[in-house]
């Protein structure tokens, strides 16, 4: 008792200083860690050697171009309500595809359907790779492969997305207890019998809202794909600007950003309906 | 007399038929539109197969000098994303204390600031690039400029949602004590979630890993740029190289965000 009296902080308590209100250890590992941030970030502008004066003085023509684009031009109204809904598609497309695909692998990826380590652990770390390249690299890669048309722009999407889900449907499946498995294993079914009659419907909502998420970020995703080179809007979008015909370039960003935000409200609504 | 008895409560089951209704005719409407044809697919898939066989593996290393231009590329690619996520990061810190209701002094411009977010954030990563390329020109700046748009915006909604769902009574309570504006902040607001914005900082850090090296590939320099150059001229083996690269980097950042998420939680 004497021993633990002599440490400091009673000490401190009884010459009628402050008592600590936060835990020590947690402001220690925080203040490390902003100034680690800081540090790196101070060193990384640096890193860049970027002109701030020139970019700051050049910055005014930003508002001009926004000038420029808020003049939409209905010219060429049609190519764009066309290459758009291209866009739409392709995203859903890919996001269907990559559901049936991220669900089989999914079930292959998850620790507890198959109940084979090696090849779970032999499905998650190859999709980790696919999924640390980013998509329009993906995308390009297929362009090599098959040409231009919807067909690379879907499979190149595709790659990403599946991993994504593969990923998230695998957790997801990994979060039902393993009683419930057991018990119909018990009743002689087998391992696909199981899955579908007891993973699948427990993991339903959690399916639904990963598709609800993954949607936003494919149609964003697939409207910046026409920049490097496959169809749809962002080609539309790069072209214009690359052509000085801002209305047209103004007319696409806006549906781009009202169909990105319709997704997002519709993803909200959902939402609110499965909870 | 037997009827069947249903396994599934009959709202779920109607529940899932319109799921698979809605499904379907997304299918078939997307399919019509875009001409799409899985079967083309598969049928080249041998060209895909021998793509992969003979141009793309064995990866190939560019000669000595260009290797350095790799190393400069990733460091480039590393900084952007650093750098501007770490300047949204503050700058959104203080937008977002206007835009939650509860916590900012005008509730009544809240709606404006989150609209304002809204509207800068619904607008992709690389549409932004575009536009700033063709007001600003070529070069790394304008990319950090397009990768700070975005993810302000992206990090104004995640800490407005952080606040909101943290700090409502804290707030409240202070309130009632009289406590200012900046007592508010500093007292309820950061202490209660700081957590919750370094993981927000650090998802948004893993996106701009990534979304930095896209916007490399139109131009905003960086490992993105050095691996478009590469596929533009056919060198596909260098360039399996430098997806390997930019692979390694994605999951060494991932690994780092990973460990300090643990390290802050306990």
């Amino acid at each position: 008792m004497k021993e633990l009296l002599m440490r400091p902080q009673y000490l401190m308590n009884r010459s009628g200083q402050k008592i600590a209100i936060r835990a020590k250890d947690r402001g220690h590992t925080l203040m490390l860690f902003f100034a680690g941030v800081i540090i790196l970030s101070i060193l990384s502008f640096c890193c860049l050697g970027v002109n701030w004066g020139r970019l700051a003085s050049r910055s005014p023509q930003i508002l001009e171009v926004f000038w420029k684009l808020g003049h939409i031009s209905l010219d060429q109204a049609d190519l764009v309500f066309v290459s758009l809904f291209e866009t739409i598609s392709i995203a859903v497309l890919s996001l269907l595809y990559s559901l049936l695909l991220g669900i089989v692998f999914g079930m292959f990826a998850a620790r507890n359907v198959f109940g084979i380590p090696a090849l779970s652990v032999f499905v998650q770390s190859f999709f980790s790779f696919l999924r640390a390249v980013p998509t329009p690299i993906w995308v390009l890669l297929m362009l090599v492969c098959i040409g231009i048309g919807p067909e690379a722009g879907v499979a190149g999407l595709c790659v990403h997305t599946t991993a994504f889900f593969t990923k998230s449907f695998a957790q997801s499946f990994e979060e039902i207890p393993d009683e419930t498995l057991e018990a119909i294993e018990a009743t002689g079914a087998g391992k696909v019998i199981v899955f579908m009659n007891a993973v699948l419907p427990a993991a339903f909502s959690q399916i639904v809202a990963w598709c609800g998420m993954r949607l936003e970020v494919n149609f964003s995703e697939c409207a910046i794909l026409g920049m490097v080179g496959a169809g749809g809007i962002g080609f539309v979008i790069a072209n214009s600007i690359q052509g000085y015909d801002f209305g047209t370039a103004g007319l696409a960003i806006l549906l781009v950003f009202l169909t990105a935000f319709l997704i997002e409200r519709m993803f909200i609504a959902v939402k609110r309906i499965f909870k | 007399m037997r009827t069947r008895i249903l396994l599934v409560p009959k709202k779920t089951r109607r529940m899932y038929t319109a799921f698979i209704a809605v499904i379907i005719a997304l299918f078939v409407i997307s399919t019509l539109s875009t001409d799409f044809d899985a079967f083309t697919l598969i049928g080249k898939s041998n060209a895909i197969w021998q793509f992969i066989s003979e141009d793309f593996i064995p990866p190939k290393l560019p000669s000595e000098s260009k290797v350095y231009d790799i190393f400069e590329g990733v460091l480039v690619t590393l900084a952007l994303a650093m750098s501007s996520t770490t300047l949204a990061a503050i700058l959104a810190f203080f937008t977002a204390l206007f835009g939650s209701e509860q916590v900012s002094p005008y509730p009544f411009a809240a709606r404006f600031v989150r609209s304002f977010a809204t509207f800068l954030r619904n607008i992709p990563t690389l549409v932004w690039a575009f536009i700033l390329f063709s007001s600003l020109g070529i070069g790394t700046g304008v990319g950090f400029a397009a990768l700070l748009i975005t993810s302000y915006a992206f990090m104004c909604r995640a800490f407005i949602e952080t606040m909101e769902d943290v700090s409502d009574d804290c707030c409240e309570s202070l309130m009632a004590v009289g406590a200012s504006f900046p007592q508010r902040v500093f007292q309820a607001i950061v202490p209660s979630c700081v957590i919750g914005f370094i993981s927000w900082y650090l998802y948004c850090l893993e996106v701009n890993i990534r979304a930095s090296t896209i916007v490399g590939m139109v131009g905003g320099g960086g490992i993105g740029l050095v691996l478009f150059s590469y596929i533009k001229t056919f060198q596909y083996g260098i360039s399996c190289s430098i997806i390997m690269v930019i692979a390694v980097m994605v999951i060494a950042v991932d690994q780092i965000t990973g460990a300090i998420r643990r390290e802050l939680s306990k």
